[in-house]
């Protein structure tokens, strides 16, 4: 057995066998005088370390490989050098740019989608926050908001069909709509089968069914025109056919649904979601694989956030640094806002993990560095992950190849364009070495399967939700932390079903 | 950096020793105190303008050194087998009992004086070992020693550094290693 002088030191390398350990408490506890003399030989130890900078420049250089540590002073060194690096790079940047001007993005939306209550689609699956394009919107049941760009709010109920035809025009051929045009939106126009309304800053109603065509008017004044008829102008509280008889008649703001009811459905359905969320994340957290959960409800004031998974054994509770709290996904639902450098979730997953799903439900405000962090191991190499979204909107699990292999980047295809800014997506993805693939998801659906070429346990460690920590003791530290917010993170060691998938998702 | 922001960084690099010294009494874990250290400049710096600079700092630092202390020890020892949780639990029970406040503060400096006093031999050792991230066995590789002699040569610089920190504190003079 080692003496105490050795034992004491393979504490403070950090080196102790398991044997050696008990061997140690057993004389602490024997010889209480040892404890102190221990204490000092820590506190001295830590002392040494810390004095390194200071004589750095006399130290002799033997061919060993040393063993890297982290001090604070590389910390500080290396965020200098980082500010150096960024101002470096924005001077040269605006350089560049003032030199040739790059070609701007563009986007071909003159709508968008503000909310929705109770929504299916015969056409494409829209979500609130959607910018719309030009084409066919086919609502089978509930409620949609549609701001367009010149500012005219149209509410469509289902069954309906519009065409967005340009920010300030749209063709109804089927369902009931009302809209409120502001006097910017004067002139916005719907058209419909048998004639066109031209809204001259009001509210009015539009119901178009096979057999007839009725507008209503709430507020204000509309022009309607037919072809081979002379226009019409249709005053507040008058309804008329849009063909066939033409006599005036009373208006029904009571037929059509209102941006009133709307608010007051939309929070009914926004509540009923959040509790059924709240109903189902106790059967979640009970999952057999379920490792981490963070649902982000924690209190405002609260710098953690619980592991609520019941047998998430090791992993520990996140520690939020800098981060700060705002609304989720729906009112009263809390997430985290990431904004700054230094805002970021530290959590620690121990050991392998030899099958791996992930799930978050983020916000993201804009990418504007070449990789931004959805959670990402510390450091890279040996098994060690990066989840992130790449500058052009890629979604991609970067694993690092063990002993010094080439790592393997699953991607997307582009999915965070400036479109979908802003809004709330729901992305998953999973280790599945059994069938040797990576799958990438987005609210629910496949995006994409890759081929796994290296299926050895994966070994994330100390790890960071939505920023990243490059434990180098020198160079630069690349800036790669997110700029949005997530509301839900979920960790499995096991690979989720597509359809166990769908339904995180919804 | 706006003014307060460049204020907040200034205090904390002030008191960083001090909370160094506090994070090696709650957290008495090898590598430890430096992670501790930077978690709290993080936290400190990101709640930086709900506090008055104007006043001591070593209050707010020190809470904030002890949760985060805690909350790392937590992590950190959590993942290591009983025998040595219960190891690293009994002498953080040691640390915190000491009556002695942490002194890390005042002994660094006279500690860097103490070092120019060494023995060339001590000295080369504390290079190898503290400077160069070289570990006991390599190091007793490149020197032809047993890995034992060369952690009770280490066990001996360092008391002798100790002896040199109170001899100069008792004396208030010169250090001589």
């Amino acid at each position: 057995m080692p003496d105490t002088d050795t034992l004491i030191q393979h504490y403070l390398e950090g080196t102790l066998t398991t044997t050696e350990a008990e061997e140690l408490h057993a004389l602490l506890q024997a010889q209480p005088e040892l404890g102190e003399r221990l204490l000092q030989h820590f506190d001295m130890d830590a002392m040494l370390r810390a004095t390194k900078p200071l004589v750095a420049d006399n130290i002799i250089r033997p061919a060993l490989l040393p063993k890297r540590r982290f001090t604070f002073a590389t910390v500080t060194s290396v965020a200098a050098m980082a500010a150096c690096i960024t101002l470096l790079g924005t001077w040269l940047m605006n350089a560049m740019l003032n030199q040739r001007p790059e070609a701007e993005e563009t986007t071909a939306s003159v709508a968008v989608l503000t909310r929705g209550v109770n929504l299916e689609w015969d056409s494409a699956a829209i979500t609130p926050g959607t910018p719309l394009s030009p084409g066919w919107l086919k609502l089978k049941s509930g409620i949609a908001q549609i701001e367009f760009y010149q500012g005219a709010r149209v509410l469509i109920e289902g069954p309906a069909e519009l065409q967005l035809v340009s920010s300030g025009e749209a063709t109804c051929t089927r369902g009931k709509l009302s809209a409120q045009v502001p006097p910017q939106a004067k002139g916005f126009r719907i058209n419909t089968p048998k004639g066109t309304i031209v809204d001259l800053g009001t509210e009015f109603g539009l119901d178009v069914s096979a057999a007839n065509e009725e507008v209503h008017v709430f507020k204000g004044e509309v022009e309607l025109h037919q072809p081979a008829v002379t226009m019409k102008s249709l005053k507040e509280g008058q309804a008329m056919a849009i063909a066939g008889n033409t006599a005036v008649l009373t208006a029904n703001a009571s037929s059509f649904a209102s941006l009133n009811e709307m608010d007051a459905r939309s929070a009914m359905s926004q509540r009923f979601q959040f509790e059924k969320w709240l109903g189902s994340s106790a059967r979640v957290n009970a999952d057999a694989g379920l490792r981490l959960r963070f649902d982000f409800q924690d209190d405002e004031g609260s710098r953690s956030l619980r592991n609520h998974a019941v047998n998430g054994g090791q992993i520990s509770d996140g520690s939020i640094v800098g981060a700060s709290w705002t609304t989720g996904r729906w009112p009263g639902k809390r997430a985290l806002e990431f904004r700054n450098v230094s805002d970021r979730v530290r959590l620690n997953i121990p050991g392998e993990t030899k099958t791996l799903t992930m799930a978050v439900w983020v916000r993201v405000n804009g990418l504007d560095r070449a990789f931004n962090s959805l959670f990402m191991s510390e450091s890279w190499g040996d098994r060690k992950i990066h989840w992130q979204i790449t500058r052009d909107g890629k979604v991609r699990l970067g694993i690092a190849g063990s002993n010094g292999a080439h790592h393997a980047d699953h991607d997307t295809p582009v999915l965070f364009t400036p479109e979908r800014f802003g809004r709330w997506t729901h992305l998953a993805v999973v280790f599945d070495p059994a069938a040797q693939q990576v799958r990438h998801y987005a609210n629910g659906e496949l995006l994409t399967r890759s081929a796994l070429k290296e299926t050895m346990p994966l070994k994330i460690g100390m790890a960071e939700l939505g920023n990243w920590n490059d434990r180098r003791s020198s160079g630069g530290v690349a800036i790669r932390h997110l700029s949005g917010a997530m509301d839900e993170f979920t960790l499995w060691d096991r690979a989720l079903s597509d359809a166990e998938i769908a339904v995180l998702a919804k | 950096m706006n003014t307060h922001e460049t204020q907040a960084a200034q205090v904390f690099l002030a008191h960083h020793d001090f909370v160094r010294g506090v994070a090696l009494k709650y957290a008495p874990w090898p590598g430890l105190m430096e992670d501790i250290a930077q978690q709290v400049f993080l936290e400190f710096m990101a709640k930086e303008s709900q506090w008055d600079l104007s006043t001591d700092a070593r209050p707010l630092l020190a809470t904030m050194t002890r949760h985060i202390a805690m909350r790392q020890w937590r992590e950190r020892t959590r993942q290591q087998p009983e025998v040595v949780q219960k190891l690293a639990d009994h002498i953080r029970l040691l640390a915190e009992e000491r009556e002695a406040p942490p002194r890390y503060e005042e002994e660094i400096s006279v500690l860097r004086a103490c070092l120019q006093k060494l023995p060339e031999k001590s000295r080369e050792l504390v290079e190898l070992y503290y400077y160069n991230d070289i570990g006991t066995p390599q190091i007793a590789d490149q020197i032809r020693m047993k890995a034992d002699t060369v952690c009770r040569a280490l066990s001996r610089v360092r008391e002798k550094l100790r002896e040199c920190i109170e001899r100069s504190s008792n004396q208030g003079g010169p250090a001589h290693a």
